[in-house]
Order: C-alpha cells, then structure tokens, then sequence
C-alpha cells in the first residue's frame, strides 16, 4: 500500500513542476504584548491538481501560513514562490475562501459578488462576458434561480457556496481555503465536501485547503501536511488520494486516522507537561 | 450493561407515511383587518388624529385662552392662510437653501477630516481629540461668536451649521471605517482593489450604514440649529437679505404680533419638515440600501 503511494506520488513529481513552493518561512505577527512566531521554517511544494491540506491543531500557525501564501503577510525568514515568482503582495493569481460569511460582499447580489470579483481582478473587462462566467459557476455550485439575491437572505452553506463559486470563477493557480466549512452543520459540511470533490472532478484545480479535522483532511485532501503547534512545524506529510467519503470507517481510513491522530497527540501531552511545568513556576 | 437498571428501554418505530396536517392553519392568508393592523402608517396616522382630536375637544371645552393655545382648526386656518398669502413655503425655501448651504460644505469638511483620520495616526488623533472637545457644544452656543466674526447674515448661520455638521458626520464615517471587518478587507485586496478605488468601491459601502448614520444625524442636528439661529435674530437676517426670512422668523415676528395661531401653524411647519426629510428622504435612501442589503434591522 505505501509502496503502491510511494510510486504515484514519484511519479507525480517527476512529470510536473510544483506550483507553489513555500521554502522555510517563518511567519511572525504582533499582538499587543507578545510577538508570537506563527510558523518556524516550514517548508512544502504543492504540485498542479493538488488537493493540499494543511492539518494541524489551533496554534499550529496554519491559517497564518494561507495568509503568508495570499500575500497578507510577508516571511521573515525563507520564501514563497508562485510559478517561481516571489509572491509578494495579495493578488487575483491566489484566491482566498474564508470560514467568515461575510466574506461575501453584502451589498452586492450573488452574480455581482462573482463579477465584481472577474471585472476588478482583471478576468475580464466585459461586463456580458463577466455576466456569463458568473452564471456557469453559480450553476456549478447549484444555485441557478439565486444569482439576484443578496447575501443575507442565504443559509450559510449557500453562502459559502457563493464564495467557492466567486474563487473558481477566478481561475485562479491556487484556490485557498481557510476552514471554509468549519461554520457549517454537520450534515452541510458532509454535502459541501461532496461538492467540492465533484468541482475537483470537473477541471482539477490546485487547492490548498486549511482544517483542523483530521476525517475533514482525509476525505477532503490528496496529500496532507501535518503541523505541530506553538510554533507551527512540519511533523510529516502524508498521501490520501486514495481516502473519501467511501472509506470513513474502513481499515485504511482509520489507520490513517488513528496514525495522525497520535502525531498530534503526542504534541498535546508534551504541551500540557509544558503548561503543567509553567504553572508550577 | 449496567445502564439498563436506569434507563426504560422502549421499542423502536418508525412512521410508514405522513400524512397532511389536519390544521388549516399551516399557512393562511391574513384577513383584511389584521393586514392593516400591520401597516406602521395606519397606526401611526390613528394615533395622530387621536391628538388632533384630544386638542381639538380641550380647547374648545376648556375655553383656554386662544393665545396660550388655540384651536386646532384656528391653527389649519392659519396655516393655510400664511401659505396662501404669507408665502409660508418661500420661507421654508428660504431656510432650506441656508441649510443645504451649510449641510454640503460640512459634508466636504467631514470627509477631508475623515480621510485624515482614516490614513494617518496625525489625522486620527486630531479628529477624536476636536470631536470629544466640541461635539457636546451646542451650535446655537456659538452664534454670538458667529455674529462677531461674519456679521449679521447667512454667513454667521452657515458658520453654525457648519459646527453642527462636521463632528456627527466625521465621527460616524470614521468609526464605520474603522469597523469594516478585517475578513471584507482581505477580499477586497484578494481582488486587486488598491488606492482610492479601495476606498470607493469597498469601505464606503461597507461602511455605509454608519456613514448614513452621521448624516441623518447631521442634518437632523443642523435642522435644529438653524430654526434656533433663525429665531434668535431672524429680524435682522429679513433685513440684510431682503428676501423675507426664514421659517424661524416666521415663528418669531408671529409671536411678537400675538398671533398665536400662526407661531403653531410656523412650528406645524418646522415639524413638516423634518418629518418629511427624515423620514421620507432618508428612510428612502435606506430602504434602497442597508435594509436591501441586510445590513441594518428594519
């Protein structure tokens, strides 16, 4: 099995070039009393077609790593090259979903939203042509009959929707996603990882995707960067092309689970002895 | 196993089919008098024409004297008299064109301010240390101020209005920019928005509501100001600009005439006018935007 992994993912990096390197970057940001370091000299390559997950617990600086690859932030130590191109600034060529629904620009209705995005991102300048890129994706994500409402009168996971057809429509190198169905009900979440597996079916775009469910990165995921917290370094990276919906509760799958599940446990009892030992002091 | 000794175990079920609900009540229309029931304008009126009528029956029961208080239908009268042969409305014109005077130059100061306060820490400081000392003084306080410096005039009322513009309108923009969640930003920047097309197609209109906020408030303030300025030397402004005064003067000369009448149909007519701006004018703009939006609780 790991032999067969092994191989494929061989030969996956010998036929293609990666498209986003990320090269020992340590991300650091202040809040009003520390500076904390985010993210110490990690590094990966995401390759075209990805479905990349960066797995890790609340700290582990995951999030802040999408940030540094949107050009949010910039590295204090090492780079992060797009098509190898130093990414510098935010820009169109990574677009970003958010957990947050308010991403969606709520005075804008669900079509506007897409072509706002397609007109000042520099897609296209037509407004007709904007208009039918907007109406392919919004039929993509199944909300045909939605394209002239507004934001609020939608349920979350429409919402959410909304977002992932707006970053699609993009085209963009790398569609990045930060926890995007972490606000949703389970049975939502279920139903938009499905979706989002069909989208990739579609046209095998490269995403990154953020989460810190470990089923949530199997089933959603192809490879897998597991993270270990305060500060986020990579504990190991791991294949689950083969892993979905189709095998949760199955050997492969909980082996899997169970393996990671321990990685990150064994961070926690460290981190608790550590707190543990500060509180005594 | 253990758990069976506090637990009753029932048999399971599940239902074959469901039918219809019995009710029909599920979802019914509602009859003619519960829809206008509904209608805020209908209680509204209701209620207006109780008070007409509770002061019409006290004035005429009570024999008050008609110049601490006169009718009702004395007061119409009056009115439809001063606009019929006082030019009422060329007064309430001449009172609005001061007002939107001193409102759009306001406005233009705010937002110079604003845009200070919005991009540099200097600005910033400067906008809440001169709000926090002259937001809680009343505009009317500095009309003798005013009188000294620009004379007696539209000058000395604009200067006023200025005072009752600026601060409401720069606060609200400021903290409605500064309120702009940081997630709404980031997509903005995601997008290549940047400069001045940043500002305009992003944290203006998600900081609308705000912005709509300070210049409901702006005027409603500046409204106030000039009625008061108006009353305060109202003569002297009929005389130096010739075109017959403002509202206020109306209200003042009426009462310096003892007639009572006419000083409510005057303040009638402030009333109108504010009612119909606010509410009619800004609750327009509102229901075309933030209430469209979601953005605002109707």
């Amino acid at each position: 099995m790991d032999a067969k992994n092994k191989a494929v993912a061989e030969k996956k990096a010998a036929t293609a070039n990666p498209i986003l390197e990320v090269d020992g970057v340590t991300l650091q940001y202040k809040t009003k009393e520390h500076l904390i370091t985010a993210t110490y000299r990690v590094g990966f390559d995401v390759f075209p077609a990805d479905r990349f997950v960066l797995l890790g617990p609340s700290g582990c600086g995951k999030s802040t790593l999408l940030k540094g690859i949107a050009g949010y932030m910039k590295p204090v130590e090492g780079a992060i090259r797009l098509k190898g191109r130093e990414i510098s600034d935010p820009g169109p060529d990574r677009v970003m979903v958010f957990q947050e629904f308010d991403q969606l620009l709520p005075w804008k209705t669900v079509k506007q939203n897409i072509t706002f995005a397609l007109q000042n991102g520099g897609k296209t300048s037509s407004a007709a042509e904007a208009d039918d890129i907007a109406m392919e994706y919004i039929q993509k994500v199944k909300l045909a009959g939605f394209e002239d409402t507004f934001p609020h009168m939608l349920s979350g996971g429409m919402k959410q929707r909304v977002a992932i057809a707006r970053g699609m429509a993009m085209e963009p190198d790398v569609l990045l996603m930060d926890e995007p169905f972490a606000a949703l009900d389970a049975l939502t979440r279920l139903q938009m990882q499905k979706e989002l597996l069909q989208l990739w079916e579609d046209t095998h775009f490269t995403v990154i995707f953020v989460t810190h469910s470990i089923e949530e990165a199997l089933i959603v995921g192809s490879r897998i960067l597991v993270l270990s917290p305060h500060p986020g370094q990579v504990k190991a990276e791991l294949n689950a092309h083969e892993l979905n919906h189709d095998n949760v509760g199955k050997k492969n799958f909980s082996s899997v689970q169970q393996r990671i599940h321990d990685m990150l446990f064994a961070d926690r009892i460290l981190e608790d002895e550590i707190l543990a030992e500060t509180d005594r002091k | 196993m253990s758990n069976t000794a506090t637990i009753t175990i029932r048999p399971e079920f599940e239902a074959d089919g469901i039918g219809k609900a019995k009710t029909d009540d599920v979802a019914r229309k509602l009859t003619l008098f519960e829809r206008i029931l509904e209608m805020h304008g209908v209680r509204k009126l209701t209620i207006l024409v109780l008070l007409i009528v509770a002061w019409e029956v006290y004035t005429r029961w009570s024999e008050v004297s008609a110049y601490i208080l006169p009718t009702f239908s004395a007061t119409a009268a009056a009115l439809y008299e001063a606009i019929i042969q006082e030019q009422l409305l060329w007064m309430v014109w001449n009172s609005l064109t001061v007002l939107v005077a001193g409102y759009v130059i306001g406005l233009i100061i705010a937002t110079i301010l604003t845009t200070a306060a919005t991009t540099t820490r200097f600005g910033n400081d400067i906008l809440s240390t001169l709000t926090a000392m002259l937001n809680p003084l009343p505009a009317i306080a500095l009309l003798p101020l005013a009188l000294l410096w620009f004379g007696l005039g539209v000058d000395a009322i604009i200067f006023t209005l200025l005072h009752s513009v600026i601060w409401p309108v720069a606060l609200n923009a400021h903290v409605g920019f500064m309120s702009v969640s940081e997630t709404q930003r980031m997509v903005g920047r995601n997008y290549g928005l940047r400069g001045l097309v940043y500002v305009a197609k992003l944290l203006v209109p998600a900081a609308f509501p705000q912005i709509l906020m300070g210049l409901k408030i702006g005027w409603a303030y500046a409204w106030r100001t000039l009625i008061a300025a108006e009353l305060v030397f109202g003569g002297s402004i009929s005389d130096t600009s010739g075109g017959g005064g403002g509202l206020g003067w109306f209200v003042f000369s009426s009462q310096m005439d003892l007639r009572i009448a006419h000083v409510f149909a005057g303040l009638f007519m402030v009333i109108l006018v504010g009612v119909v701006v606010e509410s009619v004018v800004f609750n327009a703009i509102e229901n075309r935007t933030v209430r469209r939006w979601g953005m605002q609780a109707r």
